[in-house]
């Protein structure tokens, strides 16, 4: 962060002592966080007629490992988990393409209307999906992509945030840099590879993690796009089975948790990057 | 030589161009023009055959003497309210308790961060088993001697019953914004003022407050976009229900369109949850501007 002047570590047993009341009470935040997530393991593990047991039996009498299995027997879960792959892993990419090109494009050139068309990208970040759902929904059935997933990546293959994103990163960048690109005889698509590309992996990554997250999450647009089975993401098949199982709690806890488990993995792998992208947002928002 | 200089920067801004191009093509295609779009079916009639018919302010004129839609959009203040005012404040508390010095601060920060990363559709349908009549919640509230609460069936709890899932997944992420505006505030401020006397609830109103005044107003504008524009945990775990408790206006579009097949109605909403986002951007915006001058 800039500007941040580095905090002094002092050590551990005082740092203990200076804070007790506040350590109490994040524990109980914390407790507050995780047990949603205790209780969905824990019931995923039970037969139906446990899930209301008073007292609640956190760890259940015996792992019913069956609740993972029969489901996804039941349902094409695998296939929706494939899905919510290809279609966040291409939006994301799609995303990345648009954005530095474009926020190079309206950071470093003076065209005529460049103002004009950034304008227009920016003002549509104000302007939520629900609020053009209906007219967005009958042009992707009138290309004829309902069921595909040309529908489900290509309209959503620019992000506002991303684009104005790059635009500030790449500003930051000196002019000379890309003049002195320009005199050694690189061409404009060079630069773009080995001048801008390299200089913005942190932003590249920012931009990477935050598109695949909101993609991997997203839900009114699949819904509408995919209605079946074949073409549906994970959070679509998984509100479908929901309602059409709404009855078997354990196995409605076990495909949740299951659907859950890669994006918590990702996280935690990545976590110091997921919550910088996101802090990042701020900041140069 | 000018001529071949104007002709190296006009090749030049050729390319700035083309770069744009892809991106201003698809916001052309898949934002721009479903915008204006909506605007267009929203004085239409239009059920998704057929060509649609212009029948003036009619929908807007129904939609607005609808006592159904008043109350969804009463149900969307109270939704938007009701889960970003205690989001925002509790996120302030929460990231002002992780720039200190307290033990475990980024476990915590990773843990509290834990509700973001999950999809909508999971914790919703978590909650939705949590406020069962028999489940989590009304057995602690038993426990703790009141009555159990119909979280789901009364038209009364419903509302909270969305509102408090919302809250536990929407705080780990303005957390995160407001935590990355503290840090960097430089620390020596907060050491010039205790030097000069100034107490803690004095430092947070004279040097926080004002420094992370631009991240407030980041954060309120995306909150109040967020909270008016919700779907999710109404469309799963009460589908708007018990009548009509918690039908929020994009599940009434939703409803309109693709259940009722009324596309021009539906836009007609569309066009005011628009106005509704224009006008309180707008009014923050000038708010903001006057306070910072």
């Amino acid at each position: 962060m800039p500007g941040a002047s580095p905090r002094p570590q002092r050590p551990f047993v005082r740092r203990l002592r200076e804070h007790p009341l506040l350590l109490v009470a994040l524990l109980l935040q914390s407790a507050l966080v995780l047990l949603p997530l205790i209780y969905m393991l824990s019931t995923s593990f039970k037969l139906p007629v446990e899930v209301f047991e008073v007292p609640m039996r956190w760890i259940p009498r015996e792992l019913r490992i069956e609740n993972y299995v029969e489901p996804l027997q039941q349902r094409p879960f695998v296939r929706w988990f494939i899905n919510s792959t290809i279609v966040a892993v291409s939006v994301t990419f799609l995303n990345l393409v648009t954005s530095v090109l474009a926020g190079y494009s309206f950071a470093k050139f003076s065209y005529p209307g460049r103002n004009i068309l950034f304008g227009f990208i920016l003002a549509t970040f104000f302007i939520p999906l629900e609020a053009f759902i209906v007219p967005l929904f009958i042009l992707v059935r009138d290309l004829g992509w309902l069921n595909t997933y040309a529908g489900l990546i290509i309209p959503a293959g620019g992000n506002a945030f991303a684009i104005f994103f790059m635009r500030q990163n790449i500003m930051t960048l000196p002019n000379d840099l890309i003049e002195a690109a320009r005199i050694d005889g690189a061409s404009e698509p060079r630069i773009v590879l080995s001048v801008i590309l390299p200089l913005m992996r942190t932003a590249i990554s920012s931009i990477a993690i935050f598109c695949f997250m909101w993609n991997w999450n997203s839900f009114l647009y699949p819904l509408l796009v995919a209605t079946q089975d074949a073409y549906r993401t994970l959070p679509i098949g998984l509100a479908s089975f929901e309602s059409a199982y709404s009855t078997n709690y354990p196995q409605l806890m076990a495909v949740s948790f299951l659907a859950m488990l890669p994006v918590l993995i990702v996280f935690f792998v990545l976590q110091r990057q997921f919550i910088e992208a996101i802090a990042l947002q701020g900041v140069k928002g | 030589m000018p001529r071949l200089r104007i002709s190296v920067r006009a090749r030049q801004n050729a390319w700035g161009f083309a770069f744009a191009l892809p991106a201003v093509v698809l916001f052309g295609v898949f934002a721009v023009y479903p915008i204006l779009r909506t605007f267009y079916l929203s004085v239409h009639r239009y059920s998704l055959v057929g060509t649609p018919e212009y029948v003036g302010a009619a929908n807007f004129r129904f939609i607005l003497t609808d006592p159904g839609f008043a109350q969804t959009l009463r149900n969307t203040g109270f939704y938007a309210l009701g889960t970003y005012v205690p989001v925002l404040a509790l996120a302030l508390v929460m990231a002002l308790a992780l720039n200190t010095g307290v033990p475990f601060r980024n476990v915590f920060r990773v843990i509290n961060f834990i509700p973001v990363v999950i999809s909508w559709a999971i914790v919703a349908i978590v909650w939705k088993i949590l406020f069962h009549h028999q489940g989590l919640i009304n057995q602690a509230l038993v426990q703790l001697g009141f009555e159990r609460i119909p979280w789901l069936q009364s038209t009364s709890a419903a509302p909270w019953a969305v509102i408090i899932p919302s809250i536990w997944k929407e705080l780990g992420f303005y957390t995160v914004i407001f935590l990355a505006g503290l840090q960097t505030i430089p620390r020596i401020f907060y050491e010039a003022a205790r030097i000069d006397g100034a107490g803690t609830l004095q430092a947070f109103r004279f040097i926080t407050l004002p420094l992370l005044r631009p991240i407030l107003f980041f954060a309120t504008i995306i909150a109040v976009i967020e909270g008016v524009k919700v779907f999710i945990p109404q469309f799963v775990m009460t589908g708007g229900g018990p009548s009509g408790a918690t039908k929020v206006i994009a599940v009434s579009i939703y409803e309109t369109a693709f259940a009722f097949g009324r596309m021009g109605r539906a836009a007609a909403m569309s066009v005011l949850l628009f106005a509704i986002v224009l006008i309180l951007t707008l009014t923050q915006n000038l708010v903001y501007g006057r306070d910072r001058s």
